[in-house]
């Protein structure tokens, strides 16, 4: 009997938040390969042990995505099973007043990176019957106070639309919506949502509820307050 | 009264530009190409895929200001199979169809440039209300506008500042006439004069969202309903005819 080789995902925004605990959890069964803004020695300690761990600010999307890709096949060559688009920023503005930086990195690490990196994984997913999955925002239908990042997930939401159709034999095309988390993506936004806190999905939880959901390939899913709801029912503990 | 339109130099830019001068507003025309200064037209020359440019421009715009409608209409296209439409591509029309009109309110709001009762307009597509397989990245531009225009209009409506989306379906434009598939028929599109008309009608009466035309609105009822179905027929109506990749 031979081994079964173990798929291989590549998680995007890893070192943090959702996609760190979402790495966590998919480390038994997946051989990993993470990425994130740190360098390797702030997070190695952080990270599922038998992890491969690849420096990329995706703040310069079309030179990163390539970076990237280069890194990967020294890594792995030859397969990929699961490209999980998770990196993503966001900045809270009062009124609509964002500054204009802030749109250009938001647009560049949330959507146009995403992209791009797409675009230089296509090949090798294709090859390996692999999957992409987005993660996306529940303010992907427009947020008054982060206008630029419910674009840059809407615009995800398009092209996870539109992908699922041109690849409908090819390679797989899922995208998830989880709702607010207790990441630290608020408090570098500028947001302190008070009391709603509470309400709130841990980040083990959400990745939890992300990893269940991959597995059962729904094309597009909301992680919202129903599921937050379910797991209190279920006492289902991350 | 004043108003500033991106792309003014051909397709919808052009007819909103003539309609403005009919109805003798000052007009900033902003093209790659010129527009032509004449009467009450400044045109301003500005490639909106540079980002030095946009960042000149915004400067610029500041001794124009403030503006009674602010169109943000400039658009370009990649269709094609995903995979076959270069990085450099993709970067270009993300700039000009998304991060553009973004970074331009948001450098026109904190300017002075748009003021209670501004109307800022945003140029989306009939694509929002279906996948668009063929025009994939296109499509994800459009509706990245789509929202920032929901999401703003919420945000500034303490302001009075009003925020309107266009959806178009297919414009008798020469960028239509690039990006259709073989055998498309030109007849069947709207005129841009007629769908500039309609725009500026909409935005006086403080319109949230437009979608021109009777089959515009056919297709958003269709997409709300059947999204699946619409998909699928873009499909076999675009992807599955395209021959060449056009960027």
């Amino acid at each position: 009997m031979t081994e079964r080789r173990r798929p291989i995902a590549l998680i995007t925004g890893a070192t943090s938040g959702i996609g760190l605990e979402m790495a966590k959890r998919m480390a038994v069964d997946h051989q990993l390969v993470l990425t994130g803004r740190r360098q390797t020695h702030e997070c190695a300690a952080d990270l599922p042990p038998d992890a491969h761990y690849i420096k990329a600010d995706l703040s310069d999307p079309v030179r990163s995505a390539r970076h990237l890709a280069a890194k990967f096949f020294s890594l792995e060559p030859g397969r990929l099973d699961l490209l999980i688009i998770n990196a993503g920023i966001g900045f809270h503005t009062s009124a609509g007043r964002e500054d204009v930086a802030m749109v250009r990195q938001t647009l560049d690490v949330n959507l146009i990176s995403s992209i791009m990196l797409v675009r230089q994984f296509a090949p090798l997913l294709e090859a390996s019957h692999g999957k992409v999955v987005f993660i996306g925002s529940v303010a992907h239908r427009g947020a008054a106070n982060m206008p630029t990042y419910a674009a840059s997930k809407a615009g995800l939401a398009g092209l996870a639309r539109s992908l699922k159709s041109e690849w409908k034999d090819r390679i797989g095309v899922q995208i998830i919506h989880p709702g607010p988390t207790r990441t630290t993506m608020h408090a570098k936004a500028g947001y302190d949502p008070g009391i709603l806190r509470k309400l709130f999905f841990s980040p083990e939880a959400m990745a939890d509820e992300i990893v269940r959901r991959i597995k059962d390939d729904r094309t597009h899913t909301r992680i919202s307050i129903k599921a937050r709801l379910g797991r209190l029912i279920l006492r289902r503990r991350p | 009264m004043k108003a500033l339109v991106t792309g003014a130099a051909s397709g919808i830019g052009k007819a909103l530009v003539e309609r403005f001068l009919d109805l003798d507003m000052q007009v900033v025309g902003v093209d790659r190409e010129a527009v032509g200064n004449k009467g009450n037209l400044v045109s301003i020359r500005a490639d909106l895929a540079s980002r030095q440019d946009v960042d000149r421009l915004v400067v610029e715009l500041k001794d124009h200001g403030p503006f009674d409608y602010v169109v943000h209409n400039a658009g370009i296209s990649a269709t094609g199979k995903f995979e076959h439409i270069p990085d450099e591509a993709y970067r270009r029309l993300l700039t000009v169809n998304t991060e553009t009109p973004l970074v331009m309110t948001s450098a026109l709001l904190a300017a002075g440039c748009i003021v209670m009762d501004t109307r800022i307009i945003f140029i989306s597509s009939l694509s929002h209300s279906t996948g668009y397989p063929g025009a994939a990245v296109y499509g994800a531009s459009k509706d990245a506008v789509a929202v920032y225009a929901k999401s703003l209009r919420k945000s500034l409506f303490k302001d009075r500042i009003h925020v309107m989306a266009v959806f178009p379906g297919p414009v008798r434009t020469d960028h239509a006439e690039r990006h259709a598939p073989p055998g498309a028929k030109a007849e069947r599109r709207m005129e841009p004069g007629e769908i500039a008309e309609r725009i500026v009608t909409a935005a006086r009466q403080r319109k949230k969202v437009l979608y021109p035309g009777k089959a515009a609105n056919f297709v958003r009822i269709i997409g709300a309903v059947m999204p699946e179905t619409t998909t699928r027929f873009m499909r076999l109506a675009i992807y599955e005819k395209l021959q060449r990749s056009v960027y």
